[in-house]
């Protein structure tokens, strides 16, 4: 950490976030010193073109110390005559996708990179063409060919095992059941998995650009419809990097509002997910309660907000409604499902072929769960003790007694277990929530955005951690979003977790990860 | 046990209303009976939908999954999501339709046999919705396939999508 703050060039704090600006080549060894020595997780790594402020595109990476409320915001400024500055993937192999993604977007070029394949776009988008640039124009023939997909101007080479006995199995994009969009090309010995090379990507629909067009207000409504099951946490996360940038402190009521749909948010996914394992063993009576009880959850969401998703709740500086008005409502559902996820959970719990089907399946070791930085119930279930309720404290989680569930095992069956005791978790948060009451309005006094501020809004959705990071514009209006969804960490993941499982077993590993492709893809 | 079965075929049972605790009225109800009918004439109790993903955030999805659930159990009408589109009579289409997704899209419009129903369901799957004019989506399906019948919602609830594909079938006699 002194190492970093001595080579640094300026230092800025901003409530807890240290913006460390380095020189480009002491990017590298800050990051890697915080990294190694400090024990710091990368959370977001992103880019920026500023050309327009002060003539030099950015690069951010940052990062939090386990135990310490603060983030690392280390950066570099890239003059446009140079657009290449030293990759981190080697010695910090979560930056990898980070870093794929920057030179897609903005064709900025991480040097030293493995493997510096498209990430973003498939085969027939224009190869130069960044769309994260602030100049970035593209012909009418050049997008109408990007949908045709006939034209391969960047081909992508698969990653290809070859030996004896090897079978290549492409599936996807369009699959079985009703899933998103992915193509997964397996190479199997027999039933057993090789290697598995997931292609995603295929619902990115240019997210973070269609925020700049938008104002701050506006981008609410796109924040809860970047990933559907997660749209109240990422509205929240978006909402608190708007506040933190206008300095608005939110009511108590308005915290409790927040923090009481965030675990409901859980609690839906979370049961709806167990039941959804079942239908990957093939057990039909559990995917049939676990989806009863979800959708008991969801029609509650529907009384309380309107949406069966939670959308339309969150404002800049509050919320739209009190909940905390229908405690009766909420109590009764959660009673209801309380007594039959007791039932539930003994049934699948006794189920030998159940159990059989996940124990010891899909197992993501803690060293390479660490090294890729992957998040929420997949790095809970592999024995990483991190939440972001706890290790940033916002909303009213400093105020909620509530434990961080980890397990070592880190195969199907403890990713069902983590889900299994956060849902719990999360009922008592609900109860204990309604024990107090809160005082102030819905939402807080409005105020202007300043021009050419950025920070950092968070929160930790049912999947794991997101990340927001917003830039206001001279005018007020939004001039960069970065968002993290959790999926985008938890996918390169999901190849160490199939290898050595059988083909049959895919569906269900993927099914106990559940991530977001939406999310991902941006 | 085989009585049973003889006496719910021939004497044409309809649906049942649904579980207490959830929302769905009984005229909810009576509605499906009626699409019922429909698809007991023109489908002979079997209307296959094929849904396919093309961009949407994936709320509409969970929606359509939701359909099959206990509580909606779509399946008691005889309409059921299939795994390939070869099967299907329905294309249910969600979200805007990504640029990265279009080719997938028009190819499994092309697997559907004919005589097929393509139904656009979601709000962005009509014009884009939220995500109308970014440089990565075709602002709604009319633009790549050509689309029948719209379900508007954000995401509709799976009542809506229900009576949506009644309307559909009304449309279609």
């Amino acid at each position: 950490m002194e190492k970093v703050l001595k080579r640094c060039i300026h230092t800025k704090r901003y409530l807890n976030e240290v913006y460390i600006e380095v020189r480009k080549q002491d990017f590298q060894d800050a990051c890697i010193d915080l990294y190694q020595n400090g024990a710091a997780i990368l959370r977001v790594m992103f880019a920026t073109d500023e050309r327009q402020i002060d003539g030099t595109f950015k690069i951010y990476a940052v990062f939090s110390m386990p135990g310490r409320d603060e983030f690392f915001v280390v950066y570099i400024s890239l003059e446009p005559d140079d657009l290449s500055f030293p990759a981190l993937t080697y010695n910090i192999p979560a930056a990898h996708w980070y870093e794929r993604e920057i030179h897609d977007m903005f064709g900025l070029v991480p040097e030293g990179h493995p493997d510096l394949r498209s990430l973003v776009f498939h085969d027939s988008f224009p190869p130069g063409s960044h769309p994260l640039r602030k100049d970035w124009t593209i012909k009418e023939s050049d997008l109408r060919e990007w949908g045709e997909g006939v034209l391969k101007k960047q081909p992508y080479d698969f990653m290809e095992v070859a030996g004896e006995g090897i079978t290549e199995i492409p599936v996807g994009p369009v699959h079985a059941g009703i899933i998103e969009p992915g193509h997964f090309r397996f190479s199997a010995v027999g039933e057993t998995i090789f290697f598995l090379e997931p292609r995603l990507f295929y619902t990115h629909k240019g997210t973070e650009k269609h925020f700049e067009t938008l104002g701050f207000s506006e981008g609410i409504k796109l924040a809860e419809r970047v990933s559907g099951t997660s749209s109240f946490s990422h509205s929240s996360a978006y909402c608190m990097a708007a506040e933190r940038i206008a300095g608005i402190a939110l009511t108590e009521k308005a915290k409790a509002v927040r923090t009481l749909l965030l675990e409901l948010e859980r609690l839906y996914n979370h049961i709806g997910d167990i039941g959804n394992m079942c239908a990957g063993t093939g057990l039909a009576v559990g995917y049939a309660k676990g989806a009863v009880m979800k959708e008991r959850l969801m029609q509650l969401n529907e009384r309380l907000t309107g949406s069966r998703y939670l959308r339309g709740i969150n404002t800049i500086g509050g919320v739209s409604r009190d909940i905390m008005l229908m405690r009766d409502d909420i109590m009764t559902v959660l009673d209801t499902v309380t007594g039959e996820y007791k039932a539930f959970m003994k049934l699948l719990l006794g189920n030998v072929s159940h159990r059989e089907r996940i124990e010891s399946t899909g197992r993501l070791s803690r060293a390479i769960a660490l090294r890729l930085g992957v998040t929420g119930v997949t790095a809970r279930a592999s024995g990483i003790n991190d939440d972001i309720r706890r290790a940033h404290p916002h909303l009213l989680y400093d105020r909620l007694n509530f434990e961080t569930h980890t397990t070592a095992k880190g195969d199907v069956f403890a990713r069902m277990m983590v889900r299994a005791e956060e849902a719990e978790c999360s009922i008592s948060m609900v109860h204990s929530l309604f024990e107090s009451s809160y005082s102030g309005g819905l939402t807080a006094d409005r105020k202007e955005m300043p021009a050419l501020c950025s920070a950092l809004g968070y929160t930790e959705t049912p999947r794991g951690s997101v990340f927001y990071w917003v830039k206001s514009d001279e005018k007020g209006g939004l001039f960069r979003v970065k968002f993290r969804s959790p999926s985008y960490c938890n996918w390169p993941a999901v190849p160490f977790a199939v290898h050595g499982n059988i083909v049959p077993d895919f569906p269900i590993c993927n099914k106990s990860f559940n991530l977001s492709y939406s999310g991902c893809d941006m | 046990m085989l009585r049973e079965i003889l006496k719910n075929t021939f004497g044409r049972k309809k649906a049942i209303s649904f579980p207490e605790g959830f929302t769905g009225s009984p005229e909810d109800a009576a509605k499906i009976s009626a699409l019922q009918e429909k698809i007991d004439r023109i489908f002979r109790r079997s209307l296959r939908i094929r849904q396919v993903d093309a961009g949407s955030c994936n709320a509409c999805e969970w929606e359509c999954t939701a359909l099959t659930n206990p509580v909606y159990d779509i399946q008691r009408f005889g309409i059921d999501f299939v795994a390939s589109p070869r099967h299907a009579d329905v294309l249910l289409i969600t979200g805007p339709v990504s640029r990265q997704m279009e080719l997938a899209l028009r190819k499994t419009y092309t697997a559907t046999p004919e005589p097929r129903l393509v139904v656009a369901c979601g709000d962005c799957s009509i014009d884009g919705g939220v995500y109308k004019g970014s440089y990565a989506v075709a602002n709604g399906v009319a633009n790549i396939i050509p689309v029948n019948f719209l379900i508007p919602g954000c995401p509709p609830s799976p009542i809506r999508i229900i009576e949506g594909l009644l309307a559909m079938l009304n449309k279609v006699s």
